[in-house]
């Protein structure tokens, strides 16, 4: 266990990449959805729901690439097994999805008591997925958040083992999966049964849903990273 | 005794290019062993899979009597230093910082005198260091660390020869006070010769050479003088190399020479040199086995 904790502590030497950086881009989002909203002269009263809280999202799904890929073949120099690696690995992940996910749920508060930061802005706002109660906002953000991190790892570790090309087959096949899926249910004509799923799930239920295909995520990375070599 | 390095019938091929081909030998512990052979012949594929950064297409590894692959009790007793380690974006004392984390042993006190030694700037990105100073990042981790097995390959690519002695001679002094089994990969034999007590000479993969350095040492001489005189003196010997220039001849015979031999050669006029390590390892390189054991044996 230590070994697995010691990892983690090893990723977070280099805490401007992994906890500043997200929330400095996050910040700048912040900002230009401001500027957008105000030059614009949107009609004060009605919610505007802007897209920049993204962008924390898919900056988690590089730091896991980065954390997976970049830091592996010093990570293995110091004898650490490829276990213990990805553990810390992961561990790193579910600490960061925690402690982001809790900051997006409070600056939602925040967000809700000053009306949209006084313009009605709903940046940590998102219709339907991050809705609810705080409790459930910090449940999901941090799910989606730790999804992505371990999605993002998966793409690391297949690039350490196979490079771009690895990466393009990796990425073709999921796309191929994706696309047979789609098929499958147009053959059956099963689009409205589709629908009829999503929109009865709730945001927690989808959460749920989302927490098993990370837990699927975090399977494959190891079975990557069990015969990657440095 | 277990051996602290064993490897039986390694096989690594790479697409059909074998780079290593049944490799076979125990390492004891304490010692210091020299890895030896031409860049490409398969050394630092060898070190990769004992330290289990790579796997055997064929073939046992054990260290510490167990396999290293995926078995952290083991490969926190080694450290591994690599020519061509890449680092993550750190500063050089965030590095030393986190290897202090992963190895039991560690010396913070050896690793500032390294530092000093070095000369290395503790807030410089590794990134940013010339070829040389990496290398001694990697040096300072491989001696502070006092891992029970240290393996290093090749791991001063780009030190001037000052510092290529400071590594020598640090080393030499811990391995006296922590006495620990050192496996030590290069091509500047002649300069490492003194420290290695055993050496295991590679050449396409295979093991040429398996030997106390002192066995070596001198087991073959090189004979030159008048032609004459050479062809009088070296019959009935086994001879490797014969070079002619003019009238003088020089040959390299196997086998060590007795006072006698000696005392013959001066009154023919011919000079004796022992050959060094590095002109014997070259010698082995270009060989087959069978021919070595012939030597080995003399």
């Amino acid at each position: 266990m230590t070994t697995v904790m010691n990892v983690t502590r090893y990723h977070l030497v280099d805490r401007i990449t992994v906890v500043a950086l997200p929330w400095c881009i996050l910040a700048a989002a912040f900002a230009l959805d401001v500027v957008i909203l105000v030059s614009a002269a949107a009609t004060p009263g009605t919610p505007h729901p802007v897209g920049g809280i993204a962008s924390i999202f898919v900056f988690v799904f590089a730091a896991g690439l980065a954390t997976a890929n970049r830091s592996l073949p010093f990570g293995l120099a110091l004898g650490v097994s490829r276990r213990s690696y990805y553990l810390g690995t992961i561990l790193l992940g579910v600490i960061l999805a925690a402690a982001d996910g809790l900051a997006l749920a409070g600056l939602q508060a925040v967000e809700r008591s000053t009306d949209g930061w006084g313009i009605s802005m709903h940046f940590f706002q998102v219709p339907y997925i991050l809705s609810g109660p705080w409790y459930l906002t910090w449940l999901t953000s941090s799910v989606v958040l730790g999804l992505l991190f371990v999605y993002g790892a998966w793409f690391g570790l297949v690039f350490r083992r196979w490079n771009l090309i690895g990466l393009a087959v990796f990425g073709t096949v999921q796309a191929a999966v994706v696309t047979a899926g789609a098929l499958a249910v147009t053959w059956n004509h099963a689009w409205t049964s589709v629908g009829h799923f999503f929109t009865t799930l709730s945001a927690a239920g989808l959460t749920g849903v989302l927490a098993a295909v990370a837990i699927g995520l975090a399977a494959g990375g190891f079975a990557m990273i069990r015969r990657a070599t440095v | 005794m277990t051996p602290t390095i064993s490897v039986a019938g390694l096989t690594r091929r790479y697409r059909g290019q074998v780079a290593l081909d049944d490799v076979t030998f125990d390492i004891e512990g304490p010692s210091i062993t020299g890895l030896l052979g031409r860049n490409g012949m398969g050394k630092t594929t060898l070190m990769r899979i004992i330290a289990a950064q790579e796997f055997p297409t064929a073939g046992l590894v054990r260290v510490l009597g167990a396999s290293p692959a995926e078995n952290d009790a083991i490969l926190r007793r080694m450290v591994f230093v690599r020519e061509d380690q890449a680092f993550p974006d750190l500063k050089v004392g965030q590095i030393l910082q986190v290897a202090s984390w992963f190895h039991p042993n560690w010396s913070g006190e050896l690793a500032e005198a390294l530092l000093a030694d070095f000369g290395l700037p503790l807030n410089r990105k590794v990134k940013k260091l010339s070829r040389g100073m990496r290398s001694a990042v990697g040096i300072i981790i491989g001696l502070a660390a006092r891992a029970e097995v240290t393996l290093f390959d090749e791991p001063y690519a780009g030190l001037d020869a000052e510092a290529r002695q400071v590594f020598y001679d640090r080393l030499l002094a811990d391995y006296a006070e922590h006495p620990r089994t050192v496996l030590l990969s290069t091509h500047l034999i002649d300069e490492a010769a003194g420290l290695l007590e055993r050496v295991v000479v590679m050449d396409r993969g295979r093991v040429m050479l398996d030997a106390a350095a002192d066995d070596i040492r001198g087991s073959a001489v090189t004979v030159s003088g008048p032609a004459a005189a050479v062809t009088e003196f070296t019959a009935g010997r086994v001879i490797w190399d014969r070079r002619m220039i003019g009238g003088q001849e020089s040959v390299v015979v196997a086998g060590a020479m007795d006072g006698p031999d000696r005392a013959r050669a001066r009154e023919l006029g011919l000079s004796l040199a022992p050959l060094s390590l590095q002109q014997l390892v070259v010698h082995a390189a270009g060989r087959g086995p069978a021919d070595l054991r012939e030597r080995t044996s003399a």
